[in-house]
């Protein structure tokens, strides 16, 4: 598993380096195509009104000196309170833009991550992997705020300033224009490649500084037990050292990236002026100067932001390509069938052969495996055996490389994912209770069950009394700020939304693990008296000797399956 | 709830407090390019003047050479200010890590009790990264929008009062309009702010625990319900940014209007002037000063919007102080102990009729509680989970003190003995030892970081370690733990005895160390512990069957209570 995660980091590290991953968030926001159009171009208009503002304030101010009045004052009020208004209309329509655009990339995320990739990773546990790429969704925000919008503002600011110019001097049109371009364009770029390097090594320290405080914290009893609390302490100071080392190289480099912008617009002013003064450039007239000088601050306090954005496009861009990498096939993904579900649940594994990467030894070799409707079988092994990947093949989580699963004689390939998982429910130490009322979290089994239904399943999992004692009973909070179970209740609630789905089949991967032995017993005799008339496939690492069984299964080698004898 | 207010209320101003000396080169910094902007705007004035008025004045090159000079001071000063910002967030951050990260370890294995450890590692981490801007950015811009406005206001004054006093009653303006539009909104986005925190938790709730969505088939019951859930979120806040962009407009109109009266006041006075036929000279003076200040409106203006940007950074502040609270105060340290305990001759254990209570409402754990073991000896302890086994364990590693009665060694009153007397008398392995993203050999070595080479390979040998340690890629050296080589339960296991055979600890306590292993396993596990276990005292939790060969001593607990004892059965 190690190392087809390694190999989805590579496949992300080559679509980090292409602009790919951003077009695919924007045909993502594609639906939303009007709206963040609209608000692009709304930010235009309040920033052309701007620069007119300025340009016509600088004439006005100007032309008062040499005692004349060019435009009228109500001109000078309207483009005022335009601007005012403008700035605001801007502001909403952008931000309700980015929050449904925002909404379509967590939708988009989801459905694809719960198609593919995801079954499988969720299935592996890698639960930090997963809140990386949350974070990375909601670094988007960034995108069109901080870089789509300034960044077309720059693109219409450009010839603006350019034409505004050259209506006086082309020779200074091109120096400010090329000043412009250098400040909008090229050192945001030079930031943003800058910004992908260093931005790297600050996400590389901070996760060696998770790691380490994770390490920390969850061997407390450890660093305890050996009296090991200042080591623990100065190697996770180290980590921190080395972040903020990074966070300052990248904060040193972000401080001249933005001195270089500065300057680049304080040379355009000082052009301007020259060329007023006549010192080195075309003089030109006095009353266009002012214009051009107010034009051309406006212009480039408008793109001030854009270095500081380019730095941290590094950022944005990587979380894009990790997002859209969500929607990447895994290697053993199966494809999506067609048919309906079969009536009969005879199962059957013909001749099947997986690995989870190649060059990894094969966790099923050629295995054969027969489980008639309504038998109920354990398969042993150590961890590590296969004993879990039997569970992913049959509820089409990954796809053998050799041989073929049927179920009810029908190729499971063939069959429709959620008819498949209709007919089979799972229940693991991985079955996650969500941050939600006791009711939601049990209506996933069944979203039509009604009250006596969701009692009968608590009392079958013997965890009624327990909600009953809540003070809100089925409308008890789980999770965060919510009541919290013991492990074994916890996994008594799985149970029950398990038994309330009508599945005919179960499958139960370690489901007392972490139960101690009384309650483990308790529990596995629970599951003998409710799954009557259910097909149980048991996975376990050993049998407590309760479990009622037709027959046991033992992997063994991690490579076949033999009849261990019942 | 007001109680919740008043302690973050009061962590928020502590922090600003002890966060506004590290900050103070930044306001400083932030003061001086204040000045130099009003050096820059004297300087495009003195430009633009000698330009307009012809011979009004002498040729302003000087003024010219004087902005490129200011300009560049600028940059540079603006760059020192960016740099220092970014220190002084990041010495606060390193404050407040190190005082969590001291809190923690104070707090020691009984938080794990009440908190997971990614809750732990995210207040750590995350948490504490998020409070940067609070401390780099808004606590200098919150000084620094008083501030500069000032010594901007000031200089205006000493050219022009009236424009000056204009820009202030503008400026003044500015929190009059901020508190008409922004009370409600300020509320009302805290609010919003713990909304979207929420919808983030549920999205990552989730996308967590997503395996369980897709093969219960409820994939696009749930996608829609995020999208309603998403959707109503942006509703919601938008109605709240209504309100809260027109306080930045305020900021917007304030500076417009400003910007408007200062150049009709001079424009007119500058009409009168021309109309009276002033000469050059005089005109030139005017024009200079009425084009200082104008030109100075925007900067006067721009630290109110650095301080409108920085708002969100100090959301983040009251959300960290919550999240602290979870913590231990420095305040409940316990007074240790200064005995010292012999252990030449191993070590008794003895409980004289221990009580302890986890939790009122639940009853006692352990009810009475009185057993010896001689030193050199076994004791197991059997009984279901929860009848105490484990919280015999703990007041035995000192994370807990017993409620009543005590606890001796080697007669001596636990509570008494010095902690790291304690420590190094005691070695512990429980269900799943901890390995730390290292290598293995720091792994082990963990247990005694100044042990020999050949003290390292003995203890292997004893954990019966060294056959699968030879079968790693990298022996001794490959990676494991976090991003690691992954080793399996019984693997671990053995790096964890190899642990305590180094240590050498003459008590050692074993907390079902084999109920994540499969019977083969465990029987070799079993067999490695009872070599460890020759000549020490052992006391051993488990209800596995495969203890009935370690011999010695049993204790059979039932809900905190003693039930049987005797001889095991072997």
């Amino acid at each position: 598993m190690k190392s087809s995660d390694s190999r989805a980091v590579a496949r992300q590290a080559r679509r980090e380096g292409v602009l790919a991953p951003l077009f695919q968030i924007l045909h993502i926001w594609r639906q939303r195509a009007p709206l963040l159009t609209a608000g692009a171009i709304l930010s235009l208009l309040a920033l052309l009104i701007g620069l007119l503002l300025m340009r016509e304030a600088g004439l006005r101010v100007a032309a008062m000196t040499m005692g004349m009045i060019v435009i009228t004052t109500g001109a000078l009020r309207i483009l005022g309170s335009a601007r005012v208004i403008l700035r605001y209309a801007e502001r909403l329509v952008t931000h309700d833009a980015m929050f449904r655009a925002l909404a379509d990339v967590r939708v988009w995320f989801f459905r694809n991550l719960a198609r593919g990739a995801a079954a499988g990773l969720g299935f592996r546990r890698a639960g930090d992997l997963l809140s990386r790429l949350v974070s990375d969704v909601e670094a988007l925000d960034g995108l069109y705020l901080r870089i789509i919008v300034p960044l077309a503002g720059a693109l219409l600011a450009l010839p603006f300033l350019f034409i505004a110019i050259n209506m006086v001097s082309t020779v200074l049109a091109v120096v400010v224009a090329g000043l412009f371009a250098c400040g909008a364009f090229v050192m945001p770029l030079i930031a943003a490649m800058l910004g992908r390097r260093d931005g790297g090594m600050v996400n590389h320290a901070a996760a060696q500084l998770r790691i380490g405080v994770l390490d920390m914290v969850g061997g407390l009893r450890e660093i305890a037990t050996f009296g090991a609390e200042g080591r623990m302490l100065a190697h996770v100071h180290d980590r921190d050292a080395a972040l903020y080392r990074a966070q300052m190289k990248q904060a040193r480099m972000l401080a001249l990236a933005g001195a270089a912008s500065y300057l680049c617009g304080q040379a355009a002013v000082v052009v301007v002026l020259a060329a007023a003064m006549g010192l080195g450039l075309p003089r030109i007239a006095p009353l266009p100067a002012a214009a051009v000088l107010f034009l051309t601050v406006a212009a480039f306090e408008s793109v001030g932001g854009l270095t500081r954005a380019g730095a941290l496009a590094g950022t944005i861009t990587r979380a894009a390509a990790r997002v859209v990498a969500v929607a990447d096939l895994p290697e053993h993904a199966p494809a999506e069938g067609t048919q309906p579900a079969p009536a009969g649940t005879d199962i059957c594994f013909n001749d099947v052969s997986f690995r989870w990467a190649e060059g990894r030894a094969p966790v099923m070799d050629h295995l054969n495996l027969s489980i008639p409707a309504g038998q109920r079988i354990a398969v042993l092994g150590p961890s590590g055996a296969g004993k879990s990947t039997l569970a992913a093949l049959l509820l089409k989580v990954v796809a053998p490389q050799g041989g073929q699963i049927t179920l009810g004689g029908e190729d499971i390939a063939t069959i429709r994912d959620d008819a498949l998982r209709g007919r089979i429910a799972w229940l693991s130490q991985a079955t996650h209770l969500f941050a939600d009322t006791i009711r939601a979290n049990l209506l996933l089994g069944r979203p039509d069950a009604d009250e006596a239904e969701l009692w009968t399943a608590l009392e079958q999992a013997q965890v009624a009394d327990v909600v009953r004692d809540l003070p809100e009973g089925l409308d008890s909070w789980l999770g965060e700020g919510g009541a919290s179970l013991s492990g074994g209740q916890g996994r008594r609630l799985a149970l029950a939304r398990v038994l309330l789905s009508r599945a005919p089949i179960l499958i139960l991967d370690e489901p007392a693990t972490g139960l101690d032995a009384r309650t483990e017993q308790e529990f596995l005799q629970t599951l003998n008296d409710v799954t009557e008339g259910r097909t149980v496939i048991l996975i376990a690492h050993r049998l407590t000797g309760v479990e009622k069984l037709d027959s046991v299964w033992r992997i063994s080698g991690g490579k076949t399956v033999e009849l261990r004898s019942e | 709830m007001n109680d919740d207010k008043t302690v973050m209320k009061a962590w928020t101003r502590a922090q600003s407090r002890l966060g506004r000396g590290q900050a103070m080169p930044v306001m400083v910094l932030g003061l001086a390019i204040a000045a130099i902007a009003v050096g820059q705007v004297w300087c495009v004035a003195n430009v633009l003047a000698c330009v307009l008025v012809p011979g009004g004045m002498p040729v302003a090159t000087s003024a010219l050479a004087g902005l490129v000079i200011l300009s560049l001071l600028r940059a540079v000063v603006q760059m020192a200010a960016d740099v220092m910002a970014a220190r002084a967030g990041m010495k606060a951050r390193r404050r407040l890590r190190g005082g969590v990260l001291d809190a923690i370890l104070r707090g020691g294995p009984g938080l794990l009790r009440q908190h997971h450890t990614g809750e732990l590692t995210a207040l750590a981490v995350d948490r504490i990264e998020a409070l940067d801007g609070f401390f780099s950015r808004w606590l200098p811009a919150s000084v620094l929008w008083m501030a500069a406005p000032l010594v901007i206001g000031g200089l205006a004054a000493i050219v022009q009062p009236g424009s000056a006093l204009i820009m202030a009653l503008c400026g003044i303006a500015v929190p009059f309009g901020q508190a008409l539009f922004g009370i409600g909104a300020a509320v009302a986005s805290r609010n919003q702010f713990l909304a979207m925190t929420r919808l983030q938790a549920r999205f990552l709730d989730r996308v967590r625990g997503i395996a369980t969505i897709v093969l219960s088939g409820q994939t696009e019951a749930e996608t829609r319900r995020l999208a309603a859930a998403a959707e109503e979120l942006r509703v919601r806040t938008m109605k709240v940014l209504r309100v809260a962009f027109l306080s930045s407009a305020s900021i917007d109109c304030a500076m417009v209007v400003a910007l408007v009266l200062v150049a009709l006041r001079n424009g007119s006075q500058l009409m009168t002037l021309h109309e009276q036929g002033a000469v050059a000279t005089v005109m030139a003076a005017h024009v200079l000063r009425g084009l200082f200040v104008v030109l100075l409106v925007p900067e006067f203006f721009a630290p109110f919007r650095s301080l409108a940007l920085a708002y969100q950074d100090r959301a983040h502040a009251s959300g960290a102080a919550a999240a602290m609270r979870m913590l231990p105060d420095a305040s409940t340290v316990r007074a240790a102990g200064q005995a010292v305990c012999d252990t030449g001759h191993g070590v008794a254990v003895a409980f004289e009729h221990v009580d302890f209570t986890w939790d009122a409402a639940r009853g006692a754990t352990l009810d009475d509680i009185s057993f010896s073991v001689p030193a050199g000896n076994t004791l197991v302890l059997c009984g279901a989970s929860g009848s105490g086994k484990s919280t015999i364990i703990e007041l035995l590693l000192g994370f807990i003190q017993p409620g009543g009665g005590r606890i001796t060694l080697n007669g001596i009153d636990m509570t008494t003995i010095m902690p790291e007397a304690l420590v190094a008398m005691t070695s512990w392995i429980g269900q799943k030892p901890v390995l730390f993203a290292g290598t293995l050999r720091e792994n082990i070595l963990f247990a005694r970081p100044d042990a020999t080479d050949a003290q390292l390979h003995a203890a292997l040998e004893a954990a019966s370690a060294d056959s699968f340690v030879a079968s790693l890629p990298q022996g001794l050296d490959t990676f494991i733990g976090e991003g690691g080589f992954g080793l399996s339960g019984g693997q671990a296991q053995r790096v964890a005895i190899a642990r305590a055979f180094l240590k050498d600890a003459p008590l050692v306590l074993l907390d079902e160390p084999t109920s994540h292993l499969d019977p083969a396993t465990e029987a070799d596990v079993f067999d490695s512990l009872r070599r460890l276990a020759a000549n020490r005292t052992v006391i051993l939790a488990s209800h596995s069957a495969a203890v009935e060969g370690f011999g010695g001593q049993r204790i059979d607990l039932d809900r905190g209570r003693i039930v049987t004892s005797g001889e095991s059965a072997s």
